[in-house]
Order: structure tokens, then sequence, then C-alpha cells
């Protein structure tokens, strides 16, 4: 008998740590294999589904950070600590953290896009020694907008921390600019041999790797995360496949000599 | 020369503006006919008349230019079309028979738009039937769904085919063609409740733009022919105005019976004195007041469970 | 093993199927069509072959059985997650060569890409499929150009012949039924179609490329997104999620699945706003590509059985074999721009 993969399971929150109004991670137990970069469909019944991806892995718990913005998203809001939401997956493929290993790598993300690179970076902030060097750069729009503070101010003596945003008020101490604003000045001991992986809207994703590979960056050695609605996350209903491929399935992380010919 | 002017109206000929020039009527129930009859018409007015044809405002052809003696022999060459359309004539090869009802009047219909909720011509050919000929001053028209293209709120009956649109919401996939529809072309009493659509049945109008719209089959038409009957619309000198909704999912049976309680009605109130024996339907009503015309109307008539008559009705326009 | 067997012989089958089976073939739904007084063609019950209609292609497909347009999935309590039950019966399903090709499309997606799907696979294996022959092409239909027109992975087929019925069984339990009420056997070999009156040519240089032609622009203005030709189609298997809470009960409630168009708005919108493909031309171009390109691109072979249906049903008269047939000069033109 075929086992019914839309069936969830129930997980309970352990914690939840609000960001902004409209962001919080819920931190819910999960015992399997699981990557970052892939993703949960979290569900509650007589509200729906939606896919929510990966953002931390911990001892028998993942974190998913989920930002509201519509009938799903603000009732998984009303649940705290001890109440439980119902899961599916995990399902796509993730970040392969090994395919990094003692390579020097850049991450350049926009706003909620962080999410899915979040568990590349930390892994990487607690073994320093794995990794060559690491940039990171994150916008946002606004410092209101700004999410994860905590991990960066542990972050930022790991790592090379670029935070900006888009705009601020006069006088604030963040920096302002678009991502791509930093890309030309990394400095890098050799960008040919250097990874990149860039998570964000798609308009952002489309100037960030034209930055890249103007800074030297080979395309092979880009990674994006791509995001699609989705409805089944199994490769059925279709809503996520682009030409030949399915988000859900294939990705939704990319090799940037791949994603470019994903035309929607 | 001696010609007795009310019977060659009666036969469906005009007096003209030229002394011995007359012109033929050719009425057209339904307003649908072969192509072949055009041929006989063009003869007629090629042989008889000036080889000129009008076509009329209530679908009919009107042949000018023809003596008074060619009478007989327009009549004689008519026949083949009086018995074509079915038209009620009382004898053979004399012509239409024609005075105060004008002639049923039908758009296109479900012969060929969509829109059409039935066969405008077939009903307006059965009404045909039941009424003709008649001298008391009827006007009919039938138009096959809400849009009103045949203009029916100007007739004294106005006939509107309405479709009871039948929702099978296991096939629905909730794609908001039909609120949509509903929203832009129509009335507006479609809403999403759940993913499936709930349609507020009071305010229908039966115009069947969900049907159309829906790219499923979640809608189709009720099986039921229904139609709205309008009442005592009218052009005319004192008092135009529109025709006002009488009952609406009413079936064909019974707009017939009611259009025959009708006569009866006209027959016991006219104006003994009306000039020409002819007289609005509404001035008549406006005398009796509406519940005596109601009671005459709906004598005997067994509506259908679906239908819902309005009362009391009143009318608008513009008065002088 | 061929039969031939008497209209009464092929109602006594029909009667002994039903047993087992729902017996699913195209029917006349009188009053059925979208405009008044016309009939609709469609899949429904049957318990008598003189309602199979066999002389005119049926406006929706076979795929509404295996693929519910609108199918529950769970059932909600207050703290309960209940499966939605099968069908105490499995189908047997009438329908025609472009259509059983079809099946292998559904079965590729439902059954070998990523998991198997559970609803599917629970019906799906309960089904059979009875080859409905075609002694003629109709109007749009272009299955030989798309190699679509025969096929024998069927259990039986059944067509008329003469005074009776011919029927090629390949399904063993089914063997003596027919012997049985069979009048004679006889070699059968269902009818097919050699000849189309539309032809299609996909041209062999497609790659994506093409998205940046021309030709999708007029799809802009013509094409009103309702998704008809998506619906009817029967290789079109795309679905969204619904979960609901009962009007009368707001404690219960169910999760289902509805038929999606790749044409209609609201297809690619995810959450919290953004969505791709906003012209209509260029939903056009993705579903074109998916039936004759990328599908086969992953899976070897053309999405597109040539049933023609979606040519059939479009309301403002867009083919999608003349599209096809357009994607020739296109790969030519986008050839051109990059020289």
């Amino acid at each position: 008998m075929t086992h019914n993969e839309y069936k969830p399971f129930l997980a309970e929150i352990k914690d939840v740590i609000k960001h902004t109004d409209k962001e919080y991670t819920f931190r819910l137990t999960y015992e399997g294999a699981v990557k970052p970069g892939q993703f949960f469909e979290v569900s509650i019944p007589k509200y729906g589904e939606a896919p929510i991806s990966v953002c931390g892995i911990n001892d028998g718990t993942v974190d998913l950070t989920i930002r509201r913005v519509g009938k799903v998203t603000n009732e998984i809001f009303a649940h705290r600590a001890g109440d439980r939401l119902f899961l599916r997956g995990p399902y796509g493929n993730g970040f392969d953290v090994g395919s990094y290993k003692n390579k020097e790598l850049v991450i350049v993300a926009g706003g909620t896009g962080f999410s899915p690179v979040r568990g590349v970076v930390e892994y990487f902030a607690r073994h320093t020694q794995d990794i060559k060097g690491l940039t990171l750069i994150v916008g946002f729009k606004t410092p209101a907008d700004i999410l994860f503070r905590e991990d960066f101010a542990v972050w930022k003596d790991k790592m090379q921390l670029i935070l900006t945003v888009d705009q601020a008020e006069e006088g604030s101490s963040y920096q302002v600019g678009l991502v791509t604003d930093y890309i030309p000045k990394l400095s890098l001991k050799n960008a040919e041999t250097a990874e990149a992986i860039v998570v964000g809207p798609p308009v952002m994703i489309h100037f960030t790797t034209l930055a890249l590979l103007k800074a030297g960056f080979r395309e092979e050695n880009i990674w994006v995360s791509m995001e699609r609605k989705m409805c089944c996350g199994i490769g059925k209903c279709g809503h996520c496949k682009v030409n030949d491929t399915y988000i859900c399935l294939d990705g939704p992380v990319f090799n940037f000599t791949k994603s470019r010919e994903l035309i929607d | 020369m001696d010609t007795n002017t009310k019977l060659l109206k009666k036969n469906a000929f005009r007096v003209t503006k030229v002394r011995g020039v007359t012109a033929s009527r050719v009425r057209v129930p339904g307003g649908h006919l072969k192509a072949e009859y055009l041929s006989l018409l063009q003869n007629i007015a090629e042989t008889y008349g000036n080889g000129t044809v009008h076509i009329t405002n209530r679908q009919g052809f009107e042949i000018p230019g023809i003596a008074f003696a060619n009478m007989p022999a327009v009549n004689e060459l008519l026949q083949p079309i009086i018995e074509g359309l079915g038209i009620n004539q009382q004898e053979s090869g004399k012509g239409y028979s024609a005075a105060g009802t004008r002639n049923v009047v039908a758009c296109v219909g479900n012969r060929v738009c969509p829109f059409a909720c039935y066969d405008t011509t077939a009903f307006a050919q059965r009404i045909e039937k039941a009424i003709f000929p008649n001298d008391l001053h009827f006007k009919i028209a039938l138009t096959g769904c809400p849009n009103d293209c045949a203009k029916v709120r100007m007739h004294d009956f106005g006939i509107m085919g309405m479709t009871e649109p039948q929702y099978n919401k296991d096939r629905c996939v909730n794609c908001g063609a039909c609120v949509k529809a509903c929203e832009r072309k129509s009335v507006g009493i479609l809403s999403e409740v759940n993913y499936k659509v709930e349609r507020y049945a009071d305010k229908c109008i039966g115009c069947g733009e969900c049907v159309l719209a829906c790219p499923v089959g979640a809608w189709t038409r009720g099986e039921q022919k229904l139609y709205r009957l309008t009442l005592l619309g009218r052009s005319g000198k004192k008092n135009p105005r529109l025709g006002e909704d009488f009952i609406k999912w009413v079936d064909e049976d019974s707009i017939i019976k009611i259009i025959l309680n009708t006569y009866g009605y006209v027959q016991q109130y006219i104006d003994p004195n009306a000039p020409g024996g002819k007289e609005h339907i509404g001035y008549i009503v406006d005398r009796t007041g509406f519940e005596e015309f109601k009671k005459w109307a709906l004598k005997d008539v067994q509506l259908p469970e679906t239908a819902e008559v309005y009362t009391p009705v009143y009318w608008k326009g513009v008065k002088y | 093993m061929g039969f031939f067997l008497a209209k009464d012989g092929v109602n006594a089958v029909l009667e002994r199927w039903r047993d087992d089976y729902l017996i699913y073939a195209p029917v006349r739904m009188a009053g059925g069509g979208p405009y008044s007084d016309t009939d609709s063609i469609q899949y429904g019950q049957i318990h008598r072959v003189e309602e199979i209609v066999y002389d005119q292609k049926s406006r929706y497909s076979f795929k509404e059985i295996l693929l519910p347009l609108s199918q529950t999935l769970f059932f909600f309590t207050e703290d309960q997650i209940k499966e939605a039950e099968e069908l105490k019966k499995g189908a047997i399903i009438f329908l025609r060569s472009c259509d059983l090709h079809a099946v292998k499309r559904l079965d590729q997606v439902y059954l070998q890409n990523g998991f198997e799907d559970y609803y599917y696979q629970r019906l799906r294996k309960r089904v059979k499929f009875v080859l409905m022959g075609c002694q003629k092409a109709f109007e749009n239909c272009f299955c030989v150009d798309m190699q679509t027109n025969i096929i024998d992975t069927y259990d039986a087929s059944l067509e008329e012949n003469g005074d009776g019925y011919v029927m090629d069984n390949h399904c063993a339990e089914w063997e003596s039924l027919l012997s049985k009420y069979s009048l004679r056997q006889l070699d059968v070999r269902p009818s097919h179609v050699t000849e189309t009156n539309v032809h299609v040519e996909i041209p062999p240089g497609v790659s994506i490329d093409v998205a940046k032609s021309k030709m999708w622009d007029e799809y802009d203005g013509r094409c009103i997104n309702c998704g008809r030709c998506n619906f009817v189609c029967p290789t079109c298997t795309c679905f969204t999620m619904q979960d609901i809470f009962y009007t009368d009960n707001g404690k219960v409630g169910e999760r289902r699945r509805v038929a999606a168009s790749c044409m209609v708005d609201g297809y690619t919108d995810v959450a919290g706003g953004g969505s791709y493909r906003k012209k209509n031309g260029e939903r056009m171009r993705f579903k074109v590509l998916h039936k004759v390109y990328d599908f086969k691109k992953r899976f070897g072979y053309h999405m597109c059985v040539g049933c023609g249906r979606c040519d059939d049903i479009c309301p403002e008269y867009i083919s999608f074999s003349h599209c096809i047939n357009k994607l020739g000069s296109a790969v030519k033109e986008v050839d051109g721009n990059d020289a």
C-alpha cells in the first residue's frame, strides 16, 4: 500500500521567537533527517497548508521562520509554545553543506529569503575551521524589518557580516544600500574558486547573480534557492513547475547553470 | 373608385399617400423565415409593386406601389408564404388577415444566439397560432435573454427568456469565472463561499452568464423553459412607458393563457368610442385599476411552482 | 481472445461487470451543453451499451474519473484527521486510443514523479480500460501525428460491427464471462484511424529559447484565460489544495484538491503577493511547451496526445495544433535573433 504522503503529522511548538510583528520563528519537534533549504508543508486543518523552508536545525527540533501573509500563516501565528502544528516533509533538495567546505563562500540574502540559507550560515558559524572564508550580505527594507538580530550579533565575529537596509532614517547607524552594491567591494582570495549562494525575491536574485558574475564568480559556483507557489510539495500539483523542472522535487536549491534556464 | 378601406386594411393592405395605390404588409411571426420566400417577395414587388421593399419595425415586409386593382393577384402570390409561415388565415388565397393585433416579434433566439434561453421564433409562432387574427390592439415581443435585444419592454406583453442555473459543486474548481461574469455582465448575485459558489436566487435574473462562463460545466441550464413576463410597455403620444415585471420564472402555457385572458378583459373594458376601435391596453388598465386586470389575466391560470407574481405593479414613463 | 456479441450479450456482460465496477463512458447529457437546447457529451456512469456515445468526441475527458475535479482528501473533526474513503467498487472506463495514451501520462506524474500519489494509486489499481475503436477521426484530432492512434494496452476493446459488437479481450478474468455471453469467437482488431484532417509538425530544434519568440504576443489579446483548454485536456493534471470549515458547523471541515489551470489567474500566486506569467501569451507558451517540449525533456515522450479537445472547446477559436505548427518559424526567428 502506498504511503499517504498528504497525511500530516503533529509537531509540538517548543519555542516561538518573535522577530517583527509579521515574522516569527517556530521551533518544532522533528527527529528525522533534514537539510537547510528543504521545506515543510505546515498546516492547520480547515485553514490550509503553507510551504515553509527550514531555517534552523537543532537536536530534535527544526526552526521554521514564518511570515504572516495570509489565512494559514495568520492562524499559525495564533499558536504558542506547547501547541502543536501539522507538518509534512521535509521536501526538496536543500543545501549540501559539504560542498562548500574548505572554500570561500559568499552568501547574499534578501529579507525573509534569508531563512532557507540560515542553516548553512549557522553551520559554518559553529564550524569556522571548515570554511576558508565566509561573507554574509543580508539586506532588509528598513531597520524595522531586520530579522535574526541575535544571530547577527553572535555571527559578526565569525564571518564578514554586511547588514544593509534599502532605506533608513537619517542618522541611523545602519548601512544603507542594495546588497548588490557590496559585491564589487568583496575582498576574496580567488573569486574564480569562491562559491556563492543567493536567496531572495526573483528580481534580487537576477541582479545579484549578474553582479557576482561580473565580480569574477564562475556560473557553476553560484547557487540559488527559488520560491514558487506549491500546493503538494511532491511533484503533483504542477504549480511550481518551470519548464521541465519541478521546484519542489528538483529544487528549491539550484546551481545557476540550471536556474538561469528556468524561464517562468 | 369605390373601395372599402376598412376591409382593405383588414386584408393587410395600407391606404397610402397616393390615391389608388396601396402597399402589401407581410408579417413574419418570430422574424425568421426560409430564404426562398424572399424571391417570392421580390417577384411581387417587381410584378405589381414599384420594385422596392420596406423592412418594417415589426419584422415584416411592406411592398409599396401596388395598384388597388392588383390586390387579389398579390394575395394569390402571397399564399405560399402565408402557408409556409404558418399564418392563421381565414380563407385560402385571400391574403393575410390583419387588424389590431400586431405581428409577434422575436430576437434571433437560440437558433443562432449563444445567450438565448429558448427558440424565440418557435414560441412566437405558437402565440401567433393562439391569437390571430384579432382586431384588438395587442403588441407582443419575445427576447431570448435579459439582454432584451428585442426591446420587449416596449410591448404590451414582453417575454424574456430565463434559465434557472443548476450548480454541481462537485465539478466546481473555484476558477471564479462565473462570479466575475455575473458581477461584470449581470446583477452580481454570485459569491464565493468556502471555495464554492453561492447564488442569491431571489435576485437572479436567469441570464445564464454563469453557465456560459463556466469552463468545466459545473453550471448548466435548468430543464424547464421559464420566462419573465413584462406588462404594458408602450410608445405613443400620451404616456410612453416601459413595461414592468408581472411574473418571473413563468412557463409558456401560462403566458399564452394570460394573453388570451387579456383579450377577454379588453373586450369587456375597452372604451367603446376609442378611435378606430383601438386602445392601448395600458390606458384601459389605468382606468380599471391593476387588480381588476390581474383578476382577469390570471383566471384559470395554473402557474408553475417557480412563478413569482409581482403585485401591485406601477408604471412610470413620460406624461404629456 | 476476440468475441462477437449481440447487443443483449454486451448488456449482460455490463450487468455482470457492474457487480464489481462502476462503468464510465462518454454519454449524452441532454440539455447539458452551455447553450440552450444543446447536449453535452461527457463522462457518466452507464448501465447499457446503447448509452455509450461513439459518434462524437466527449467534451471533457475520462481523467475526471481518475482525478475528480474536486476531490476530498481528509475530513477534519475537532481533533482528528480522517482520510476520505475510497470507492466501494473499482471502475471500468471506456475510452479512445488517444485517451488511453493519456493514462500513461497521468501515471507518469502521479506514480513516478516523486512520491506515488496515494489517492490516485488506490483507485488506479482498481481501474480497467475498454478501448473504443475509432473508425474515423473527428474534426480537430491529430492523433496520428502524435503517434497515439494505436494502442494495445487495453483490458478489452468494444465497438459496433454489423448487427452486433466485437470485443477483443486482454483480461484473463473476463474470458469465461465473455465466452458465455458471446455468439462466437473471432479475431478482433480494434479500429484505428490512419489519417486526420489536422496535422502537426513539432520541429526538432525546439528549446526554451522559443519563449523569446514574438509568436506568443498574439495570444495576449486573443486568449481570455478561461482555462477550458486545460480542463478538457486528458493530460492536464494540476490541482490546488483547499481547506474549509463547513458553514453549518465550523468545528469540522475538510481538505480537498480541485483541478487547476495554468491559464487561469492565480495559478502562480505566492503568499504575500507576487506571481509569474501575468500575460496570457506567456501562459499559452508555458502550456504549449509543456505539451510538446519540456514534458518530453523530463520523461522522454510528448505529453500531448492529439485528442484536439482544446481546439474543440476554445471560445476564442485559438487552435493549439495551429500554434504547434508555428513553432518551426519561431525556432528560426529566435535563432536569427542570436546571430
